[in-house]
């Protein structure tokens, strides 16, 4: 798939036009994709390609992903997801799951951002500095 | 043994600073020596990024969603889904003293199987060159041991001087040459503790040679005796073009230990047209538009921020200097072309070796005409002055003359003495490889050109009488010599000496 300068420009203005109050609006998404498949402008196809990438790093941004050793307590899950939501904004998601190889501690990842607070981080970390 | 568990105790404690923040991104595409990622929001340009199983990249294209990097090291073992960290640090190479008599990798690993280099400290690989503040003119020769070269092309250190021409002309072995001498003058200013002379290091780097080619030059810089004073950077014609694209600023890096630690180093990049292609590659791969000759816009650019790196700073900051001879293949003498134009314009002169005198016998085949150096003549010593001073211009008339000399007998006296006297310089000039003369020699032997002893000799013979008169000088007469490298000019006492010396040598040259 080859991108142009167009197809760049039309999908940015389409996710530029996808929030309300600086939250990911499902309608307004939805409503765009609708009226652009009613238009059919040139390689409309390739525009929602491309938008539906940037709609999904988007997303990713706003999603957390909490790995850690053991379940958590509820309470802890409800702790650290309202640390989160402090420092990301309200509509950020948390997502918990079990990875049994951190041996211990949490791993957090928001967007491209790592928190790693694992005990397999610290080995490694150890190895590499030894 | 405590320091060591002391040290590790340290290293125990700062772990325990329980998490650490990272940005990450993922892999999304990788191939031909690159890697396109997705995330890695914080990255910086140039910035040395983490793959799993220990292999690094660098960041060179941040778009919008997206960040182009090249891969250091074994590239098959990056996979589409892979986490890439950044490290927020840049691209290093160790630099010092240990450096010397090694073969090195771009990233500094030794290549040669002697262990494990032996460096003081790391350099990162891209670094701002001096400014204007820092720097001084050039005033300390580079002796190269090539007569036709310290007469009429003087280098000086801290100046950049293209050696430029077809392929096998002769242009590394140019390059070898000037090694070779400059590790003789080292050793001979160790050997007699003198400690006014400054030791020119020397860094050769390969870059998109043959294996061979690279195993020539060293076997050869190890035969000489030059390598303990030489260290090699081989990016061979195997390596990848981002190894290909960075070995010269790594050799650059090693260069520049030895100027911020108030010495001289002497860089050889051999050659940088191949160094443009193996840009090109990884700029084609990473999707940069391309401008002439498919080379990159930047293209430019890179080669001048590498050669801005070679300088002579001033005695405030230790007076250190870096002098670089990039090299330059041309295709049949296409001195126009692109990357050739750059190059001549970013360089302080050039030296342009020309296939049909190579082949005509006249090596170097340096074509006097075209070869200029725009900074050197400063830096030439006082005797060279006093007796190459004419010697440029005799030999653009006699080529000027040349033309003529083909009809024959009916020359005036004076065209006839000049042409004579330019075929006797250009025989002078002719010399055999890997055998660099000391500049105390040069000035004796132009001395006596200049002062007519040649001139009854036949042209044929000028190559025997100047080996006959080196020996005789350097046999009989070595405490003239040694006068003459240690007033470096040369006064009427020794021009008085010169010509005892020499009409004692007519008496027995046959």
């Amino acid at each position: 798939m080859k991108i142009n300068k167009e197809i760049r420009t039309l999908s940015r203005e389409m996710l530029r036009a996808s929030f309300t109050d600086d939250r990911l609006d499902p309608g307004k998404v939805s409503s765009l994709v609708d009226s652009l498949i009613a238009r059919r402008p040139r390689r409309y196809i390739d525009v929602l390609k491309y938008y539906r990438r940037l709609l999904r790093l988007e997303i990713e941004k706003r999603r957390a992903k909490v790995e850690s050793a053991s379940l958590l307590a509820p309470e802890t899950s409800w702790q650290i997801t309202n640390r989160l939501k402090q420092k990301y904004g309200d509509d950020l998601q948390a997502e918990f799951t079990v990875d049994p190889g951190l041996l211990g501690g949490i791993r957090i990842r928001v967007g491209s951002d790592v928190w790693d607070g694992s005990v397999r981080n610290r080995l490694q970390r150890l190895q590499q500095q030894l | 043994m405590s320091t060591i568990l002391e040290e590790i105790e340290t290293k125990i404690a700062g772990l325990k600073t329980s998490t650490t923040k990272s940005n990450v991104g993922i892999v999304r595409e990788t191939g031909d020596g690159v890697a396109r990622i997705e995330g890695l929001s914080d990255v910086m340009l140039n910035e040395m990024i983490e793959f799993p199983n220990g292999v690094f990249g660098l960041a060179l294209n941040l778009e919008e969603t997206e960040v182009g990097a090249i891969l250091l090291g074994d590239a098959t073992k990056v996979r589409e889904g892979d986490e890439v960290k950044t490290t927020g640090r840049l691209l290093q190479v160790p630099v010092g003293q240990g450096m010397l008599g090694r073969v090195v990798n771009t990233i500094g690993q030794p290549l040669d199987g002697k262990g494990p280099v032996k460096n003081e400290t790391f350099y990162p690989v891209e670094k701002i060159a001096p400014g204007v503040i820092k720097r001084r003119s050039v005033s300390q020769p580079v002796q190269t041991g090539i007569m036709a070269i310290d007469a009429m092309i003087p280098i000086g250190r801290g100046q950049r001087e293209l050696i430029i021409g077809d392929r096998a002309t002769g242009k590394t072995t140019m390059a070898i040459d000037t090694i070779i001498s400059q590790a003789r003058l080292n050793k001979a200013a160790e050997e007699a503790g003198d400690r006014d002379y400054r030791p020119l290091y020397c860094i050769y780097v390969g870059v998109g040679q043959k294996n061979s080619n690279i195993a020539r030059t060293l076997a050869v810089l190890e035969r000489e005796g030059a390598m303990p004073y030489t260290t090699i950077v081989s990016a061979p014609a195997s390596d990848s073009a981002t190894n290909q694209y960075l070995a010269p600023f790594a050799g650059a890096a090693m260069g520049e230990w030895f100027m911020d630690n108030g010495r001289d180093a002497l860089i050889i990049y051999d050659d940088l047209s191949k160094h443009a292609v193996a840009y090109r590659q990884v700029s084609l791969v990473l999707k940069r538009p391309s401008g002439r000759e498919a080379y990159p816009g930047d293209v430019f650019y890179l080669h001048s921020r590498l050669l801005e790196r070679a300088a002579r700073v001033s005695d405030e900051y230790g007076g250190g200097s870096v002098t670089a001879l990039p090299i330059i293949e041309t295709q049949a003498g296409d001195v126009s072309a692109y990357i050739p134009t750059n190059v001549i314009s970013i360089t302080d002169g050039q030296i342009y070796l020309e296939t049909d005198l190579f082949y005509q016998g006249v090596r170097p085949a340096i074509s006097v005409g075209l070869s200029v150096s725009r900074v050197g003549s400063a830096a030439q010593i006082k005797a060279i002055k006093q007796v190459a001073g004419k010697v440029k211009l005799d030999l653009a008339q006699f080529r000027e003359l040349a033309a003529f000399a083909q009809f024959g007998s009916d020359l005036d006296a004076a065209t006839k003495a000049r042409l004579d006297r330019g075929q006797r310089i250009v025989e002078l000039f002719k010399q055999v490889q890997y055998n660099p003369i000391p500049v105390e020699t040069q000035v004796a032997v132009m001395w006596a050109m200049q002062n007519g002893y040649l001139d009854p000799v036949p042209v044929e013979r000028v190559k025997e009488f100047q080996t006959k008169l080196q020996d005789y000088l350097e046999t009989r007469k070595d405490q003239l010599l040694r006068a003459i490298r240690d007033k470096k000019q040369l006064d009427q006492g020794l021009e008085a000496q010169l010509k005892s010396a020499l009409e004692e040598f007519k008496t027995t040259w046959r």
